[in-house]
């Protein structure tokens, strides 16, 4: 009895190693091309994306077929993309920000360089300086896709509410709108130190660092007054019910959940929140304005612009299909009607050259003025600092809001990591 | 006096129940409100309105069926590999005299020490080059691989702990040395397999970062994938991934509950043995 059991036993996981090692499968035929994607699920742009997709590959039925592999969680994403190019294999496609870290990149033979097809006519399709912005040593092995600006949403109607008619350009205005919102039940701004990077907050500090320290702020990171000045505001901003109670730990959730349910007045993130806040909070969404930071030293009307999403590929030199495959895909994800498809649909703005009088959202278009009217734009923290800095700056945020740390002792932290 | 450190006894106790259930009670609240709204504003009260729909949108939404299926084959097949491989990796070190034993149990046990996160691109590496990415067999390999230390830490400890005479009764006896493993040690260590395998159940049940490295079509994914289907970037609907966190725990529980008094003795085994 017992042998047969045994015998059972191994047979079954022998059965199960057979039926479940169903893994990679190469087609002589077609091209597939794996695509990770974050622009899946709960995503703004998750609809226009997969349609797209699926029109490339209805257009290219029996040569390519393009497989989204859907990666919700982007912390889990960026670990993952890591995890694989250190291990040297790269998928086919897939998308990433670029920072000092994911820059080192481009030193491996593993990313495609788009720079030769670029050369060409397809160059001229991106927007003066992005490419510029996504070139190494000459090598542009991630092709800037999606853009952005992440100016303050100020909501005018709770403004209103708590008696300010204006929203605050300095600091002292800001102070004092803050009172006023409080006294109405309000809370001033939404805050975070949780997820990868404190996403709200880093941006918050972005902007302080720009008005406290000008558009070369970056030249010489944590040096100088700059840096003490933005966190003694940022501070300011966790302290006396400036913000809410969940903000320290608290996720990119906990920050937008509180603009979408108008219990704060204040918040930053980028366009591609305008579906978010269209859909799930319209009330929020009409009373939404946009605008730089309230200046907390000698410069004002700075915004925060970066190169948001890159597109990347794998370089595949032994499989000129694969790659010729992969570079057909992009092309088509960048062609000026597809983006403008995904910009009107999600509310992301993008590198590639569209038509933007097609855009009829306010939100939107006011995005758009906000960054022509920017005195001066510089990238946010997180996209000029190497990961560690990025990882440790929730951390030190969040002793600094417990009152564990001064403001020169948070950027000391951060300096100290830098400099590791 | 008796009676006040009674007293303290129970308001420890009682603390200590408060702070192990009062995160799962939340948990359960929370999966039945209405919005993230309701969730932000009544974060500690019960539900406005109890909103079953919740599980109904998880289950349909992260498509948790299916998923549900795959982790049971994972997590089955994970534990049974793991468990055939660990008992007789056992059974050697703990009856078994050579050279060399106690360097042999210290390195595989020592495994037990590493961070899972060390071994991530290792695993990814081999899993690619096996051609087993995006398969559940990769899940399967890996899980059971990672739980071999602890399993074997465990189970070894067990064997120690049964009298050598009956070995030495069922040798007289002419049985060999497969027949003593398959006979006498394994059906006498049903307790200790018990134990490693609930442990290897409850970490491949619960494991994320090795299956969102491992796998990435539907095809493959687990429970714990789906329940990520509910964030994005900037965006998270808590209700609904608290109702899917609410149905993946509940094999955890049940399985724990069905072993607990065999994971208790097999931890204990071996603990008084003189």
């Amino acid at each position: 009895m017992k042998k047969l059991i045994f015998l059972i036993l191994v047979l079954t996981i022998v059965t199960a190693g057979a039926t479940f090692a169903g893994g990679q499968q190469d087609s002589d035929k077609e091209v597939v091309l794996k695509w990770p994607c974050i622009w899946v699920g709960e995503d703004s742009k998750a609809n226009a994306v997969a349609s797209l997709v699926e029109q490339f590959n209805a257009d290219n039925a029996g040569s390519i077929n393009v497989v989204i592999e859907a990666q919700p969680d982007y912390d889990g994403y960026e670990q993952k993309i890591r995890t694989s190019i250190a291990a040297g294999i790269v998928p086919d496609i897939f998308t990433m920000k670029l920072n000092p870290t994911t820059k080192a990149y481009y030193e491996s033979d593993l990313l495609m360089d788009f720079s030769t097809e670029l050369g060409m006519d397809w160059g001229k399709d991106f927007n003066e300086g992005t490419v510029a912005q996504a070139t190494v040593d000459g090598m542009v092995k991630s092709l800037p896709y999606e853009v952005a600006i992440t100016p303050v949403w100020y909501n005018m109607d709770l403004l209103k509410k708590a008696g300010v008619s204006a929203y605050p350009k300095t600091y002292k205005e800001f102070m004092d709108t803050a009172a006023k919102l409080k006294a109405a039940g309000i809370i001033p701004t939404s805050q975070m130190t949780g997820g990868s990077n404190a996403w709200t907050s880093m941006l918050w500090y972005s902007h302080f660092l720009a008005s406290a320290g000008g558009k070369d702020v970056y030249n010489n990171l944590f040096e100088g007054d700059a840096y003490v000045k933005a966190a003694e505001v940022l501070l300011a901003m966790y302290s006396d019910g400036n913000t809410s109670r969940d903000a320290v730990g608290g996720d990119a959730g906990v920050s937008g959940g509180h603009y979408l349910a108008e219990e704060s007045a204040m918040f930053i993130n980028g366009p591609w929140y305008i579906g978010r806040v269209r859909g799930d909070a319209p009330e929020v969404y009409a009373a939404t304005e946009v605008g730089p930071a309230p200046a907390a030293g000698n410069n004002s009307g700075a915004q925060i612009g970066f190169l948001q999403t890159n597109f990347a590929a794998a370089a595949n030199s032994d499989d000129p299909a694969k790659a010729a495959a992969a570079v057909k895909f992009i092309k088509w994800m960048t062609k000026a009607e597809n983006v403008a498809e995904i910009s009107k649909q999600a509310g992301s703005l993008f590198a590639v050259k569209y038509d933007a009088s097609t855009i009829d959202d306010p939100l939107q278009k006011k995005f758009i003025e906000a960054s022509n009217n920017a005195a001066f734009t510089i990238p946010h923290l997180a996209g000029v600092v190497p990961a560690d800095v990025v990882s440790e700056f929730g951390q030190a945020l969040g002793k600094m809001a417990l009152g564990e740390a001064t403001p020169a002792e948070f950027v000391e932290m951060l300096k100290k990591v830098n400099n590791q | 006096m008796k009676t006040i450190l009674n007293i303290l006894k129970w308001i420890i106790l009682i603390f200590f129940i408060f702070v192990a259930l009062y995160p799962l009670i939340w948990l359960l609240l929370a999966s039945f409100k209405s919005s993230n709204l309701e969730l932000q504003q009544n974060s500690f009260g019960l539900p406005e309105k109890w909103m079953f729909i919740n599980y109904y949108n998880a289950m349909l939404k992260a498509k948790l069926t299916s998923l549900f299926f795959h982790s049971i084959i994972v997590a089955t097949f994970a534990v049974l590999l793991n468990l055939i491989v660990a008992s007789m990796t056992s059974f050697v070190i703990s009856r078994e005299n050579f050279k060399g034993k106690a360097i042999v149990f210290t390195v595989i046990v020592a495994g037990i020490l590493i961070p899972i996160i060390s071994f991530m691109v290792p695993y990814f590496s081999i899993i690619q080059k096996l051609k087993l990415y995006d398969s559940l067999l990769a899940l399967i390999l890996v899980y059971c691989t990672i739980n071999i230390p602890i399993s074997v830490f465990l189970l070894t400890s067990f064997m120690e702990s049964i009298p050598i005479e009956l070995e030495e009764a069922a040798t007289i006896d002419g049985a060999s040395f497969i027949q003593r493993f398959t006979k006498v040690i394994l059906p006498l260590s049903q307790t200790g397999l018990a134990t490693a395998g609930t442990f290897c159940f409850i970490y491949s049940w619960n494991e994320f970062i090795m299956a969102l490295l491992l796998t990435s079509s539907e095809s493959s994914r687990t429970l714990q994938l789906g329940i990520r289907f509910f964030t994005s970037q900037f965006v998270t609907d808590y209700t609904a991934m608290y109702a899917a966190i609410v149905i993946t725990i509940i094999p955890s529980i049940v399985v724990y509950f069905i072993f607990q008094n065999r994971i208790i003795s097999g931890l204990t085994a071996g603990a008084v043995k003189g």
